[in-house]
């Protein structure tokens, strides 16, 4: 079906990063749970570890634009999201998935996702389509029209994934995005995202080092609120060597980066 | 000639989302050909084509009733463009990510125009198909993909293999050069 | 080469010759023909049936790919199996309009002013004397479904609507106007049998229901909706059936009063709206 380009849409990039972000400052509650992070992304899929209480969830919030920074700069795809901005073209090319991923029992898979294709002000025509080839994308499409309350947990969370990935968007965001999913469908959801690195900026927020490793382009490791490494995941690997805890050169790796921040910061004190 | 049947593509796309096998079968005989013709005029793999219009028809199999109520005034033959040429899209990110491998090269365009072309100028109007013709190929690409085939910028680095960028940049070539044309 | 079904404008087909080389993918048709051909055949079947002759007739490869999407597409449609499926229009629609869980606090406003209703009744037969608990308690009403509108705890995919384009207050007041729309006509029609007309308590139920929704964007839906009850509760509702006096405050002469506030909580409400795109912090 012929279309015409807008001339918005052909308008050289103007912003080196997708996302990026200075001495960026988020609040949860009464902690400042991200505290002075500074990020670039570009496209790709960035693995963010870190343990629990990081600030994690909290920045992918952040970068999903629903939790205002109280400090530093933000900007998705070269705009702003600091101060008072129309957010709304921002959130159409976002995909999110929270980590609490909460669904309609008494929905269906495919009317979920147009439920959420239609908050996501997809033109009405296109949102079948969409609909039809996120849950294929997903290998949802025998259980499509099945109700939400009858998939087991792994298929529900990629529910979740299909809604986040209906509107093609420019970035994605997975906050736990494997949980409670077999060995299998993890491979698949790998393979899903290396199809996506090309030109999407996907981050995926984990605990499971696994998973980062073998689908992530880079690791970010995340601790207090702050970024404490970043690179391949190799280079993840290579922070391990020698005898440590950790099943993984990579979780020896992780667990060394920690150890030392931490000593780092206790010096510091 | 072969007699038209009386119902449109339209119809037919109703009575699939009612289960109507038949309906499926007329509709994949009256638009494969075209569908698989165009397609490889995209795409030099046959396999990648033939995998693509099967998971293109399995699309309309399956959604059809969701698609036949979103029916607002669209075209169910374009209907069925816009799920192939997203779905092409889709396979060829697949084979980039497995076998790291470019997407597959477009057969090779030439650029001869031939005298029965002429019946075709009205459609098209002659300063425009002028400029058409005119315009390099690579730029002519972008403009296929994306005003033809409807594809999206992203869509469209995908299938023909260039960064983003560059397809932004022949974008806005083609379209300055179309300007010159017709004024 | 006629026919009277769809073509393009000019009635022009597309001519044989050119049609057999664009079906053999022939590298030598001109730009703007070819562009012409395929805007043509996607919306002129004749064409395209043609167009599937001359597949047949001068095409074998093209032959072989048809051969294998038809095999491999009568497995896959026979794996399927099952009828594509009905769809059901209600869910979809219902929830761009009400919020989820809806139903069970709807149904608990509607219970009260039932309630309500009967006790005005019973009043009336006996001695009539206490002020209409309809009329008390009308403007606040709304208050438990309109909490619906808007809350992490309600509305299980609360996050990803809050991440939506689409959340803000247009969202919230089309949630919120469902409500309206349910509460209204019940108060009006209870309203009727306890002698308490709309005129008196429509505009005090605007100015609760705003109101509710300017709080909330400071204190969160759930706490202003709740305070706003206890407050009117407090300060009219409890005053006037122990004085077994209409209240002041739902006199006809207050209504400017509430006119004024109702615009005024109406602006608060347009000011902060971007509360409703993010989530609520501390929670």
């Amino acid at each position: 079906m012929a279309r015409t380009a807008g001339a918005a849409e052909t308008a050289p990039t103007t912003y080196a990063w997708t996302i990026q972000a200075e001495r960026l400052r988020v609040r949860a509650g009464r902690r400042m749970a991200v505290d002075g992070l500074h990020l670039a992304m570009g496209s790709g899929v960035h693995g963010l570890l870190g343990p629990n209480g990081a600030g994690k969830t909290t920045l992918v919030r952040a970068l999903a634009t629903v939790l205002r920074p109280v400090g530093g700069t933000l900007a998705l795809l070269g705009q702003p999201v600091n101060g008072r901005v129309d957010l709304r073209k921002l959130r159409q090319v976002i995909g999110y998935l929270p980590q609490e991923f909460g669904f309609y029992p008494r929905f269906t898979v495919r009317e979920f996702v147009e439920y959420i294709a239609w908050l996501k002000e997809m033109p009405a025509p296109e949102v079948p389509g969409a609909v039809q080839r996120a849950v294929e994308r997903m290998g949802l499409a025998d259980r499509a029209d099945d109700r939400m309350k009858t998939l087991s947990g792994g298929m529900l969370r990629r529910a979740g994934i299909a809604q986040a990935i209906v509107n093609d968007p420019q970035i994605l965001l997975l906050d736990e995005p494997t949980a409670g999913l077999d060995p299998e469908q993890r491979l698949q959801f790998r393979a899903l995202l290396r199809e996506l690195a090309a030109d999407t900026c996907v981050l995926v927020s984990t605990h499971l080092v696994e998973d980062v490793v073998a689908a992530c382009t880079d690791v970010m490791l995340m601790d207090a609120g702050r970024l404490v490494f970043r690179g391949a995941p190799a280079d993840l690997e290579a922070a391990g060597s020698g005898p440590g805890d950790g099943d993984s050169p990579a979780e020896r790796g992780y667990a060394a980066i920690l150890r030392r921040h931490r000593e780092q910061a206790e010096d510091a004190r | 000639m072969g007699a038209v049947s009386p119902l449109d593509e339209e119809q037919l796309v109703r009575l699939i989302a009612c289960g109507d096998r038949a309906a499926f079968d007329e509709l994949y005989r009256r638009t494969s050909p075209w569908l698989a013709v165009r397609l490889r005029r995209r795409c030099g793999d046959d396999e990648l084509v033939a995998e693509v219009m099967q998971e293109t028809y399995l699309a309309v199999w399956r959604a059809a009733e969701a698609f036949a109520g979103a029916s607002v005034g669209g075209s169910a033959v374009g209907w069925v463009w816009t799920i192939a040429a997203r779905r092409l899209v889709d396979a060829l990110r697949r084979r980039a990510r497995d076998a790291r491998v470019p997407p597959v090269a477009l057969p090779p365009e030439q650029v001869v125009p031939a005298a029965e072309d002429e019946a075709l100028r009205a459609t098209v109007g002659d300063e425009m198909g002028e400029a058409l013709r005119r315009l390099a190929p690579e730029l002519r690409q972008v403009l296929q993909a994306m005003v033809l085939d409807g594809l999206t910028v992203r869509e469209t680095a995908v299938l023909l293999g260039v960064p983003e960028g560059t397809v932004k940049t022949r974008a806005r070539r083609a379209r300055i050069a179309l300007r010159e044309a017709l004024s | 080469m006629r026919d009277d079904r769809a073509g393009d404008r000019s009635g022009v087909h597309v001519p044989a010759e050119l049609l057999d080389r664009y079906a053999v993918g022939a590298a030598g048709i001109a730009a703007d023909a070819l562009w012409a051909v395929e805007a043509h055949l996607e919306s002129c079947a004749p064409c395209r049936d043609r167009l599937g002759e001359a597949v047949h007739r001068r095409s074998p490869a093209t032959v072989v790919v048809l051969e294998r999407v038809r095999v491999g597409l009568d497995a896959a449609v026979a794996r399927s199996g099952r009828m594509p499926a009905r769809r059901r229009r209600l869910p979809g629609q219902a929830v761009r309009w009400a919020a989820p869980a809806l139903l069970p606090r709807l149904a608990m406003t509607i219970l009260v002013v039932l309630v309500a209703l009967g006790l005005d009744l019973a009043d009336q037969m006996t001695e009539g004397r206490l002020p209409s608990l309809v009329l008390l308690l009308a403007p606040v009403a709304p208050l438990l479904g309109v909490t619906a509108a808007w809350s992490r705890g309600l509305d299980p995919a609360h996050e990803l609507v809050t991440a939506s384009p689409r959340a803000g207050l247009a969202l919230v007041l089309r949630r919120t106007l469902a409500v309206l729309a349910v509460v209204i006509p019940v108060l009006a029609a209870a309203g009727l049998l306890a002698g308490a007309s709309p005129a008196r308590w429509l505009l005090p139920c605007l100015a609760f229901t705003i109101g509710a929704l300017a709080l909330g964007e400071v204190i969160g839906l759930h706490r202003a909706a709740r305070g706003l009850a206890l407050l009117w509760a407090a300060v009219v509702v409890a005053p006037s059936l122990v004085a077994a006096e209409p209240p002041v405050l739902l006199e006809p002469a207050s209504l400017p009063g509430w006119a004024a506030l109702t615009i005024a909580v109406a602006i608060a409400l347009v000011v902060r709206r971007d509360a409703y795109t993010v989530l609520a912090s501390g929670r």
